[in-house]
């Protein structure tokens, strides 16, 4: 893997902004995909950019992580293939969100290319919304070590940080790289040449950042086990799975916010779950001497866990959306391991790999059937 | 021994090789316990992960999920597209320490109405030595 180091006085986000500018320059793209903040300054959007002098006023790495990219990238290919050449810039897991949604063919990736960025991870957003001036300054210090304690807990345990199992065509790194360094590594032939165009020759080592990488992979690793064996005795039986959730207030925004959770009406809100008659209720409600209202909290939790789960990309969206703080994101992060590694998955890692369930063996999980003679 | 004792199982039987080869037991006048409750569906693919949690969380003690031997399905491959949809959700039940034996896949041909008859004894035996399920009893989900 070869790269180019470049130094910027700015940081990391002005260095970018300084790419994408020339890239929209030399028309090499029609428009750029980029987060940006609010006139209010205290969150981030989306923005669509066709206006060079646009570009200056995008943040391509923001502290907080408002709107799943995927979400975003979804809204604009609603209809199909864009006619325009499209550069979203993205977080890792908003990439692989992307490519995994294209799978599920919500998403068209016909003249869209990605531009990945090392991932210091985001902030709560409840956090940074109180507070947003204090959290600009503390995002400065996680920029430089890339790590800190107002991280959110599933960026805390992300493993797939930087390029790792992310199909983007431009990486940009940061990690382990000296005080002003940004190294920017091409991951296809195209993006090379298209690089070379706005004069960016990727020639050099990029040993520097990948030993970066290794060293922060190895603590984040360390500490996703660590969450997960802890967790694992949390949510073990159904006692315990019910005191987990039991915040729960049925308002289903992480169904809404997940980027994978494209239905356009959820099961749970459809009316086969909603519609149903009192004298139903009052039928469970004699078997069990009484029900909880609002009903099938559980239900909806397990059973959106097994319709997603293969697919989690783990951008702890979900969490950030909950009004109770039930920390959603880690049970269902959990499972999404335990799921993928099945099959062996990582979901958005390839373009063209397909998703679990779409797919089979004639010869395999022999263990979950039985197949053999009863005795 | 009163019915009231016997486990409740929820079958879903897949209308071309199961539901055919439940018929044939009564047919052959084949004895089982009356533990189960059978639902038709088209393929075993039919069966979505909800509810097989549904039937769960209602309080059924067991779920039986049956269709046509792999290689056998009617529409080709949907009993190979059931059992990886099904591993993963015992999967879940599995990590979540939720009775995974609870829940069982299990291939029945048309023919096979002895085996439908052993499949139903050997799961209702199972449960009667697991017991209840106790989620029936659990007010707050």
């Amino acid at each position: 893997m070869k790269g180019k180091i470049i130094t910027s006085q700015n940081g990391l986000n002005q260095a970018i902004k300084g790419i994408l500018k020339s890239l929209l320059e030399k028309g090499l793209f029609d428009a750029i995909l980029v987060p940006t903040r609010v006139p209010s300054g205290e969150s981030f959007v989306y923005l669509l950019i066709k206006d060079k002098n646009l570009i200056e006023s995008c943040t391509p790495l923001p502290p907080i992580m408002p709107i799943q990219g995927a979400r975003a990238l979804r809204e604009l290919t609603r209809l199909g293939k864009t006619s325009l050449k499209i550069l979203c810039v993205m977080r890792p897991c908003e990439v692989r969100a992307s490519v995994e949604l294209s799978k599920l063919k919500q998403v068209n990736l016909e003249n869209i290319s990605f531009m990945s960025i090392d991932c210091p991870g985001a902030f709560i957003l409840k956090d940074y919304i109180n507070d947003p001036e204090k959290f600009d300054k503390l995002y400065q210090n996680t920029l430089k070590d890339w790590e800190g304690e107002n991280i959110r807990p599933s960026c805390n345990i992300c493993v797939r940080f930087s390029h790792q199992d992310t199909p983007a065509d431009i990486h940009i790194g940061k990690i382990g790289m000296k005080e002003n360094g940004v190294i920017i590594v091409p991951l296809s032939t195209q993006s090379n040449e298209l690089l070379s165009k706005i004069d960016i020759e990727c020639t050099q080592e990029t040993t520097e950042w990948q030993t970066g990488i290794k060293e922060k992979l190895q603590k984040k690793a360390e500490n996703r086990n660590k969450a997960f064996s802890e967790l694992k005795g949390n949510v073990s039986g159904m006692e315990n799975l019910n005191n987990f959730f039991s915040n729960c207030i049925n308002c289903h925004n992480c169904m809404r916010v997940c980027p994978i959770c494209y239905c356009r009406q959820c099961f749970f809100d459809s009316s086969d779950e909603v519609r149903i008659a009192a004298e139903n209720y009052f039928s469970r409600a004699q078997n069990k001497g009484g029900i909880k209202f609002p009903t099938d909290m559980i239900f909806f939790h397990l059973g959106r866990m097994s319709h997603m789960g293969i697919s989690c990309i783990g951008c702890g969206a979900c969490e950030d959306a909950c009004p109770m703080d039930v920390p959603i994101a880690q049970v269902f992060e959990f499972m999404a391991d335990e799921l993928q590694k099945m099959f062996n998955y990582i979901p958005g890692r390839d373009r063209e790999e397909q998703i679990p369930v779409l797919i089979y063996k004639e010869d395999e999980l022999h263990e979950y059937e039985d197949m053999e003679d009863l005795k | 021994m009163t019915e009231d004792s016997l486990p409740r199982i929820v079958g879903f039987l897949c209308k071309w090789c199961s539901y055919a080869g439940a018929d044939l037991a009564g047919v052959s006048r084949l004895k089982m316990p009356a533990s189960l409750v059978p639902i038709r569906v088209m393929c075993s693919s039919r069966v979505n992960p909800l509810f097989v949690l549904k039937a769960f969380l209602s309080g059924a003690d067991g779920i039986l999920v049956t269709g046509c031997h792999p290689g056998d399905c009617h529409y080709q491959d949907g009993n190979y597209y059931t059992r990886r949809r099904f591993a993963l959700t015992q999967k879940i039940f599995k990590e979540l320490g939720l009775e995974a034996d609870r829940i069982r896949l299990s291939w029945i041909s048309a023919s096979e109405g002895k085996r439908f008859v052993d499949v139903v004894t050997e799961f209702t035996e199972n449960l009667k030595t697991m017991g209840k399920n106790s989620i029936k009893a659990e007010i707050f989900l």
